[in-house]
């Protein structure tokens, strides 16, 4: 999506956001909401008539380490909050990629509002939970340019439809969202990180249950692609210093050959390039996809569309749950609506992460829906924004 | 409190009705006899009662689809119940409305340990899908003191909490999948029984979780099992003042620790369990916390170690560890049968669940203090303390005339205190019938428009459970015409309920 700088618009306060959106609706334009624009690759092509900018909207409201709690407007980039939460030793459990190398922009700039409207959850969502799981109240405007909140900041709240819950992945088609409250964490003390070759996928998805079964406390759980091209399983353990050496001793039993294992900074390192998706390295003309399965029919699943050619390179995540992969089609259109077949074959979901507009427009980033969450979903949509006016195709094909 | 004024053309229905229901769950799945109708008239809070126009209790979530679709042609309201332990009101029924309870749709429908999901029908009591899973090591986590009775359906729709769900998250957290009625007889499917199937869908499923019934049936859920967390020690910490014990708990958290729970309770619920469990509390004690540690061995351990250094740092009186399985279970019994102990010192007791920032707990404490001087009446305090969700326990006598309402405003202004103090409502029970017309406290006009026009997306002919949570009808109709702009009153002209 190209926009010229007159039709892009930064507002810097919420009631900036409300009149733009009130003369929009008025007027029977459509605005592309982005916080700033880091991950316009993501979800489907946008075109509307003007941009609302929300990057702006920096400010933190208020931060209460010993509460748990933080509220910033959207804008935040997550590097400075990140960065803001490790002065106190607490830090964000849902792990956001900022997916850099994926798009080719500038990570450092993505935003607070960018990370819950789109909602991906890192490494860590086997444990911790997602995005969603660490919103606790937000503000937003609506398609009519009304301000409304949601939620609120405690850690408990069964007050009122969980709106919070519906905004955060809508990918800014419900709502311009304004600030956002989260839920925080202690960052644990220590973290390591056991390494192995990989086996047969079929092994590793059975190493992974066999981990998850254990109350460890495991982190992360991931199969890569190594520097030397040689794959890995990966596994985090985080807590206490004795905890995390106590969980060692007992994974390494565990192990089918004695592990290599990487310590703090590097262990970090390396789950910064997991969040990354770093080992895809995929080209530019490649499809990049993320498939969620059930992690026991990853095995198959991943070997039939290799032999298919639906998967070129891939990696795998979440104790097995989900596979990134590259896809170098002759022809593109046709793989990718093999490739999603496969998936829904096995009632897995598969999202393109990165294609070319075109053809985002055409199979659409996310994966279809039944027809009656469809309508649900469309009424839904209307409930907050009725003229359409939000990030029109965002979500949705059109027809 | 006011509810919808009951419709004598649908109650003239009522035989009628009850044939083409018995069409649909057979003959004995229908109550309609007045004797056996009556325990169904009030859910946890028997304050409130209200006879159903019919009980009906379907046996699949086809049954379900064929209920919802009759009543959605003939206009009949329809109140979801699980085992009715709700303390809102939010399963009290409607006299022109049935009553669908979900007791029969109650198996274990599959456990996949490989993806640790299991597959459940609504009426599954919350313990029953621990118990199942047992053998495998597993457990489903939230765990709400109700949970032998409360369903896993009516946990949904009120997102209940539990004692370990400071460090395990509430049940939304756990949720992978819905199976989901609308009013109009139509089966959604959202998310599935693995971690991840709800991506790139929108959150259809965390807004039906909490929302009380209010917006579809739940015929299945697919919930998240964890292991067993391999040991669990408790720590009972006794204070000289309400202030100091308040004050540790941030400290504990401050101190970079998420415990699997932390209880409070105050001096007089010290002493209505100690009766009870014939154990006496130090006489300096003024309140109590119980923290309680989990994870494998060697963390409890250390972590056991910090928490008593933080405790003394506060200026605890005294810190028991638990060293066995059997001393844990001994300290935990006195939260446990806190309520009932309170409820042998009164006739009745009421209890809310107001929510706050935990830095605000001396602030909102205080206040209390004050509003039992006011009201002239007494109260206690036991409460999830971790996660700021208060549970003031305040003691009357319905019998007394006057008494049930002094009791009801000084429950409505603790609940005003904690909206005042950054805080909300609910923290766990919900709004139903309790809490409704303080919901103007919490939201503005604005607010509350956009959750009632989800509302209407889901339920435009407001026949599911309808006035419960919000303090006026939805309008869907004006909805879809209107254009206000902000700050503009809307519906200056609604009747409150
Ligand atoms: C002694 C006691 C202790 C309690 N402790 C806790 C606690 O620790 N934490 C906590 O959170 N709560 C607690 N509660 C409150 C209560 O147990 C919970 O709210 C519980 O989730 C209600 O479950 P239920 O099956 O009894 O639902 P009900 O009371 O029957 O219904 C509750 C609500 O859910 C709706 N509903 C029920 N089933 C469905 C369905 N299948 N689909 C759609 N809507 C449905 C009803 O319409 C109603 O609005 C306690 C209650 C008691 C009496």
């Amino acid at each position: 999506m190209t926009q010229t700088e007159t039709t892009c618009l930064r507002p810097s306060s919420t009631q900036d956001v409300a009149d733009i959106i009130m003369d929009a609706a008025a007027a029977g334009q459509t605005l592309a909401i982005t916080g700033n624009g880091t991950r316009q690759g993501f979800g489907n092509p946008v075109t509307a008539s003007r941009t609302l900018e929300l990057g702006g909207l920096d400010q933190v409201a208020f931060y209460e380490p010993e509460d748990l709690v933080i509220r910033a407007g959207v804008g935040l980039t997550l590097d400075e909050l990140e960065h803001m939460l490790a002065q106190k030793s607490q830090y964000l459990p849902f792990e956001p990629p900022r997916y850099t190398g994926l798009y080719g922009t500038d990570g450092r700039r993505s935003t607070l509002g960018g990370a819950v409207a789109t909602a991906l959850s890192g490494p860590r969502r086997i444990l911790c939970g997602a995005v969603r799981d660490f919103v606790l109240g937000v503000e937003g405007v609506n398609g009519q340019g009304d301000v409304f909140k949601a939620g609120g900041r405690t850690m408990k709240n069964v007050t009122g439809y969980d709106l919070s819950k519906l905004v955060t992945g809508a990918c800014g088609t419900l709502a311009a969202l304004t600030s956002i409250t989260l839920k925080v964490l202690p960052a644990p003390r220590a973290e390591l990180t056991l390494v192995v070759p990989a086996g047969t996928l079929e092994d590793d998805r059975a190493l992974f249950e066999k981990i998850r079964a254990l109350p460890l406390g495991v982190s992360g759980l991931a199969r890569r692609v190594a520097a030397d091209e040689c794959c890995e399983v990966v596994i985090r353990v985080e807590g206490t210093i004795p905890g995390v050496a106590g969980n060692r001793q007992v994974l390494e039993g565990l192990l089918p050959t004695p592990p290599r294992v990487a310590e703090q900074e590097e262990s970090r390192a390396l789950w910064q390039d997991i969040r990354e998706l770093s080992c895809l390295a995929p080209r530019a003309d490649e499809l990049v996809w993320r498939v969620n399965l059930p992690a026991t029919a990853m095995p198959v699943f991943v070997d039939e569309a290799r032999r298919a050619g639906c998967i070129s390179r891939f990696f795998v995540d979440w104790a097995g749950g989900v596979v990134f992969s590259t896809m170098r089609g002759v022809q593109p259109e046709v793989d990718a609506l093999r490739y999603r077949k496969m998936a829904e074959k096995i009632g897995a979901r598969a999202m393109l992460l990165r294609a070319p507009d075109p053809i985002r427009s055409q199979f659409g980033a996310f994966p279809p829906v039944a027809a009656g969450v469809a309508a649900l979903e469309r009424r839904t949509r209307a409930a907050f924004d009725p003229a359409g006016i939000f990030n029109p195709g965002r979500m949705t094909v059109q027809a | 409190m006011q509810m919808p004024e009951p419709s004598q053309a649908i109650m003239n229905q009522r035989d009628a009705l009850a044939v083409a229901l018995r069409q649909i769950v057979g003959q004995e799945w229908v109550i309609s006899d007045e004797a056996e109708r009556r325990p169904y008239q009030c859910d946890g809070i028997t304050a409130y009662m209200a006879m159903p126009l019919l009980v009906v209790l379907p046996g699949s979530a086809a049954e379900v689809q064929q209920i919802l679709r009759l009543c959605h042609e003939k206009g009949v309201k329809v109140v979801p119940r699980g085992s009715g332990t709700s303390l809102s009101g939010g399963a009290l029924p409607l006299e022109d409305g049935i009553l669908l309870v979900t007791s029969r749709l109650c198996n274990v429908l599959e456990v996949d340990a490989a993806n640790r999901v299991a597959r459940v029908q609504p009426g599954v009591p919350n313990i029953k899908i621990s118990e199942a899973v047992q053998h495998l090591g597993l457990c489903y986590m939230p765990d709400p003191s109700s949970q032998l009775i409360s369903t896993i359906g009516g946990n949904v729709a009120e997102n209940a909490g539990g004692v370990h769900c400071l460090k395990y998250g509430v049940t939304a957290n756990h949720i992978l999948g819905l199976e989901a009625v609308l009013m109009t007889g139509e089966i959604l499917h959202l998310g599935g029984a693995y971690l991840g199937a709800a991506e790139g869908e929108l959150d259809l499923m965390g807004v039906l979780t909490g929302s009380e019934g209010l917006l579809a049936m739940v015929t299945e859920i697919a919930v998240r099992l964890e292991p067993v967390p391999e040991v669990a020690r408790v720590i009972s910490m006794s204070f000289p003042s309400v202030e100091e014990a308040c004050a540790c708990v941030g400290a504990i958290v401050g101190a970079g620790i998420i415990p699997a729970g932390l209880e409070f309770m105050d001096r007089k619920v010290l002493d209505a369990v100690s009766v009870l469990i014939r154990e006496t509390f130090d006489s300096s004690t003024a309140a109590l916390l119980l923290c309680e540690l989990d994870g494998t061995a060697v963390e409890v351990d250390a972590l056991v170690d910090v928490v008593s250094d933080v405790a003394r740092a506060q200026g605890a009186i005294e810190t028991k560890v638990s060293t066995t399985e059997e001393e844990r279970q001994r300290i935990w019994s006195s939260r446990k049968l806190a309520f009932s102990a309170i409820g042998k010192l009164c006739p009745d007791y009421y209890c809310t669940d107001g929510t706050i920032p935990r830095n605000k707990l001396p602030e909102v404490l205080n206040k209390m203090a004050d509003m039992s001087v006011k009201y002239g009446l007494d109260y206690a305090n036991c409460f999830h303390a971790g996660d700021g969700n208060l549970h003031p326990i305040i003691m009357y006598d319905a019998a007394k005339p006057g008494d049930l309402e002094k009791a009801e405003a000084f429950g409505a202004d603790v609940l005003i205190a904690c909206v005042d103090a950054g805080g909300v409502l609910s923290g766990e029970h919900g709004v139903g019938v309790e809490k409704r017309d303080l919901m103007t406290h919490q939201f503005t006009e604005i607010d509350l428009n956009q959750q009632q026009m989800v509302k209407c997306a889901f339920d435009p002919a407001e026949l599911l459970n309808p006035g419960k949570v919000f303090p006026t009808a939805c309008r869907c109709a004006e909805f879809g015409r209107m254009h206000v702009r902000n700050g503009a009153v809307r519906f200056p002209d609604i009747p409150r309920f």
